[in-house]
């Protein structure tokens, strides 16, 4: 199908189609391709440990309320079950699936933000949690509708600290303890990154 | 679509995009029309965005190429765009432009991240199906005798010891919180 849209575009440089034609043309195309389109085939699973989805990201910083106000704010996340340590953050609303999953045993992905001390043993452990000797350094979510120059204005609308360009379809700042996050649509995605 | 397609052009007529991304982005456009992701995205917030879901996890340490095997041979993950420069990405759940989340795997750059207040402490993967023995079993023949946690939501390290937790549906789901 690219050799269709290339071949349309090399006639629209060359000034065999207007501008207006090749609009329509593309519309066209790509809404009755897809269609008819069939959905990708599956990588090969591991069994009984494949990842079907991330299931939540633990986040830990000296303010969790403050933490969650941000991510709140930016994402329009509602906050669930707070105690005295952590909320929970979910992507979407309860009886929600994650987008574009269809299993009914995924749930939706959530950041849990925390304020504790991570000396202490991982859940069900005695040992002293272990220092890693790896970093997720940033956090990429994904938003609706996304168009970056428009990003731009709504961030600084919402006093989005360290907002700059992350290639041509994401943006990257830091939340309210520094930590770097990047927004982009679908169109980031493990083909377009790094590509 | 053609608001979409009429701003590619624009973009296209500028010089912002080349001919090869103008065709790759068409691709993706199908791609995602297909999956119905025109209608997820046009889901509209008063303020802020839609937040979808994670997009990817950027995870840097010592040697990318050690990480990328135990986490698509553990896991599952499928190995993308690794051309051998420090790099790659591992892709899972849906696929890649429908939804897809991505573990990027990477050597430390030039430019080390400033120092954050904040650290992303272990990152939870779903999996689906889950059935407990097969699953301990499993973990048992890479060598995790003992994973901590409980049943439907366990921990193990990672080969830099990062800290990883596997569970199910029913064990970590946000809205069991509701109430506590």
């Amino acid at each position: 199908m690219e050799s269709f849209y290339a071949a349309k575009i090399d006639a629209f440089a060359k000034g065999k189609i207007s501008r207006r034609a090749l609009l329509e043309t593309l519309t066209a195309a790509v809404t009755t391709t897809a269609a008819v389109a069939t959905p990708a085939s599956a990588a090969a699973p591991d069994p009984a440990l494949k990842i079907a989805l991330v299931n939540h990201i633990s986040y830990n910083c000296p303010d969790f309320r403050k933490a969650a106000d941000w991510y709140s704010k930016v994402f329009n996340l509602d906050q669930i079950g707070a105690s005295k340590i952590d909320v929970a953050l979910p992507f979407g609303k309860r009886g929600e699936k994650p987008f574009g999953v269809t299993a009914n045993d995924v749930p939706l992905t959530s950041i849990i933000i925390r304020t504790r001390d991570l000396n202490a043993p991982a859940q069900g452990g005695t040992e002293p949690r272990r220092k890693s000797r790896a970093l997720v350094e940033h956090m990429g979510y994904t938003v609706a509708d996304f168009d970056r120059e428009k990003a731009k204005v709504e961030l600084k609308a919402l006093g989005v600290e360290n907002v700059r360009d992350g290639g041509l379809y994401s943006l990257h700042m830091t939340d309210a303890f520094g930590y770097d996050v990047q927004i982009s649509g679908i169109a980031n995605n493990a083909l377009t990154d790094g590509a | 679509m053609e608001k979409f397609i009429d701003n590619l052009i624009r973009q296209f007529e500028s010089g912002a995009l080349g001919r090869r991304e103008f065709c790759q982005m068409l691709g993706i456009a199908t791609a995602v029309y297909a999956a119905g992701g025109a209608e997820a995205n046009a889901a509209p917030a008063s303020r802020g965005f839609k937040g979808l879901g994670v997009n990817h996890v950027s995870y840097v340490c010592a040697d990318y190429t050690k990480a990328r095997d135990f986490y698509s041979t553990m896991f599952g993950m499928q190995v993308v765009n690794d051309k051998g420069k420090g790099r790659a990405n591992l892709a899972f759940g849906p696929a890649p432009d429908k939804g897809g989340n991505f573990l990027v795997v990477h050597n430390p750059g030039a430019n080390p991240p400033k120092p954050s207040e904040a650290v992303i402490d272990h990152v939870a993967y779903t999996v689906s199906n889950w059935d407990e023995g097969k699953v301990r079993g499993a973990l048992k023949a890479r060598g995790f005798d003992a994973p901590t946690g409980r049943n439907g939501s366990l921990h193990v390290y990672d080969p830099y010891d990062y800290d990883i937790q596997i569970c199910n549906a029913v064990e970590e789901n946000a809205f069991r919180r509701e109430g506590r």
